[in-house]
């Protein structure tokens, strides 16, 4: 698995390691995992439990992704969650409605992600309103569209081929997990490697300094947003695959997860640094929350409280962090 | 109207191009104005297309209603904007200041007024201590806010099934329905009836009226506004930013109880659900109305007419019978073409003074 963080850090290899944040939340991860699989009696092991586990760890993955690719020019992206219901509407009647194999449906979903996110990136540049409040608009927007598609009714029984893929399973784990870690990986190859990934994290760094060294921030800014309404369209995608059914609800609880997972996950809100492997193992620790809520039966509405406390929790011991190492260099 | 807004900050917002030169714009370029003007438009569209839009009883009375609740969440949201910051837990700060007057009322029994008073204070301290949070840690306000929001919708529901049978309190005090169905006209003095305005509307207008002149005239609102423009140069000229931090955000909490208390009335009960609906209003309201998210300017009497602009879409798609879901599509149209016209105007003005 490769990271995407920015800043290297002096110091030997093996202290650079594990010294870094993400070290830290795989720990936390593993030692989470362990505790929970004996807390349940190894029930946590058993074939259907971590099937269920990791099927439903892709979404949380890709979505974190899609907001992080936002921070990473230190804006926000309030659309995610309603532009991934639009996008598995869309799918869904693509597939339905207009009668079209599978394929082109899923190429039709992603398009529709694309194009919403390069609409919210050209308003952020073209008006110079701030991302927040455009993706506030847009995301309004976009329930009313999304709601549009099918009112309040539900698609289902669209092609079984997608729904065997989502149900199905690679060496042990569910394919679309496979395919959301492959996501994952493109995304940091992005951010490590490309040069747009590299202008990305200049802007977010520093808009000014950026553009003393010649690279178009207003370029930065629409590929941002467009890349994460891509991720947006491949999140639903997913969701249509691993459903089997989808309405006009679909999304409305991704808006905070899509935040959680990059914030725990290390990614300054400031932008300019972003954490692949952070946001995948904060996810990863998301979903640790979520299924011990079912394991035990505890009123769901705690885990809201825990994951609040969590996010929290992590921001204030990044803080306690970057003060102590300051001190101690 | 008797509100007065912020005067425009002296120096440009940070990360802002902020005019050149010309430091006063036209008056042709003032949002409010622009504002002022769309409502209108859309008050006499509405009307030619459904003349049942003036009705008093049945649009009137309970829009003056509506806006009187999203005025004060609008300024809720405004009260930290004026930082540089944003409160995304609103909405939950007024559920738990619902859900303690709530409380009140049914176990203590207590008077509307206390009950009230008890709720306030509730979402003044859940304000404070998400200041508190932010000014000691540095922690982004925005991170620290959806955290507690996080955290407060699943202790609410927990909250209210331990506490009530359902999802609401069924208690309602002696007051609530005179304030929920009552306007003045149904209180003749003499032989004159006062005019058709519901009685919650007074409430959101001493928040409006204390609002504005906090940030107009007091040394409170005036620091708190410099601590936004910049924090730097406010802890060097001697303001304690910190507990001006504290406080902007307990404002904000306070106005977000009272918000829930004025919905409260107006849906006769103290349920779960209040405050769900609130994240979206709360920031359209300032924005519309010119308040930057950069801070350290607001402008309370635009946050009044973009509120009372939301809810006049609202009421108006409504009798034109659209969906529920569909005005979404609408209001978000509105707020873009609103916000982009809004640039226009900045950037004729500013070449206008250029030229001059």
């Amino acid at each position: 698995m490769s990271t995407g963080t920015t800043s290297a850090r002096p110091g030997g290899r093996l202290r650079g390691v594990t010294a870094r944040p993400e070290f830290t939340l795989a720990v936390l991860a593993a030692a989470g995992f362990v505790a929970l699989a004996v807390a349940t009696d190894g029930n946590l092991l058993s074939r259907g439990t971590l099937d269920a586990f990791f099927r439903f760890l892709a979404v949380p993955i890709v979505i974190g992704l899609s907001q992080m690719v936002v921070l990473a020019i230190g804006q926000m992206n309030l659309s995610v969650g309603t532009l991934t219901g639009l996008c598995a509407m869309v799918a869904a009647w693509l597939m339905l409605e207009a009668g079209l194999p599978a394929p082109l449906a899923v190429l039709g979903a992603l398009g529709v992600g694309l194009a919403a996110g390069l609409v919210n990136g050209l308003l952020v540049v073209f008006t110079r309103i701030n991302g927040f409040i455009v993706t506030l608009a847009t995301m309004t927007i976009i329930e009313g569209l999304r709601y549009g598609i099918n009112g309040p009714d539900t698609f289902q029984g669209y092609s079984q081929g997608l729904r065997d893929l989502g149900a199905a399973s690679l060496l042990g784990l569910p394919v679309v997990l496979v395919f959301a870690l492959v996501v994952a990986a493109l995304v940091a190859l992005f951010f490590g490697r490309a040069v747009a990934g590299r202008k990305l994290l200049a802007t977010g760094g520093s808009p000014f300094a950026a553009r003393l060294s010649g690279v178009s921030n207003d370029r930065s800014i629409v590929i941002a947003h467009g890349l994460s309404g891509l991720l947006a369209g491949v999140a639903a995608v997913i969701t249509v695959a691993a459903s089997g059914s989808v309405n006009s609800s679909i999304g409305d609880d991704l808006l905070l997860p899509s935040f959680a997972a990059p914030i725990i996950g290390g990614v300054a809100l400031a932008g300019g640094v972003v954490s692949v492997a952070g946001t995948c193992l904060a996810a990863f620790l998301v979903r640790l929350v979520d299924v011990m809520q079912a394991q035990f039966g505890i009123n769901p509405r705690w885990i809201d409280l825990i994951v609040g406390a969590v996010v929290l929790g992590a921001v204030l011991l990044g803080t306690a962090r970057q003060r102590l190492s300051r001190r101690l260099s | 109207m008797s509100t007065r807004t912020a005067t425009p900050p002296q120096t440009p917002a940070p990360g802002q191009p902020g005019p050149r030169g010309a430091s006063r714009t036209p008056l042709w370029a003032n949002p409010r104005l622009g504002l002022l003007f769309l409502l209108l438009a859309l008050v006499a569209l509405f009307t030619a297309l459904r003349p049942a839009f003036l009705d008093t009883t049945l649009t009137l009375v309970p829009l003056q209603s509506d806006i009187s609740v999203y005025a004060v969440v609008g300024l809720s949201q405004l009260a930290v904007l004026s930082l540089g910051h944003m409160n995304m837990a609103v909405g939950r700060m007024a559920a738990m200041s619902a859900f303690a007057m709530g409380l009140a009322y049914d176990r203590l029994g207590v008077s509307l007024v206390v009950g009230l008073v008890i709720g306030l204070l509730v979402g003044t301290l859940l304000g404070a201590l998400a200041g508190l949070v932010i000014s000691r840690t540095g922690v982004n306000s925005f991170v620290v806010t959806l955290a507690m929001d996080f955290a407060l919708v699943g202790l609410i529901t927990i909250l209210y099934t331990r506490f009530t049978d359902g999802v609401a309190f069924s208690v309602r005090p002696a007051g609530m329905d005179a304030l929920r169905n009552d306007t003045f006209a149904d209180y003749c003095m003499g032989d004159v009836c006062g005019p058709y305005i519901p009685l919650v509307v007074p409430l959101a207008l001493v928040a409006v009226l204390a609002v504005g002149l906090l940030f107009r005239f007091s040394r409170l609102g005036r620091e708190i506004l410099m601590t936004g423009a910049n924090e730097k140069a406010a802890e060097l000229s001697g303001i304690p930013v910190r507990s001006r931090v504290v406080q902007a955000h307990a404002l904000s909490g306070l106005l977000a109880g009272l918000a829930g208390f004025l919905l409260a009335a107006n849906n006769g009960a103290f349920s779960a659900r209040i405050g769900d609906a609130f994240l979206l209003p709360s920031f359209l309201g300032p924005v519309l109305g010119g308040t930057l998210l950069a801070g350290g300017a607001v402008s309370v009497l635009g946050t009044v007419l973009g509120a009372t602009l939301t809810q006049v879409i609202y009421k108006g798609l409504n009798l034109l019978q659209f969906q529920l879901d569909q005005l979404n599509l609408y209001i978000g149209l509105v707020l873009l073409g609103a916000l982009s016209l809004d640039r226009v105007r900045h950037v004729a003005a500013e070449r206008r003074g250029a030229r001059a």
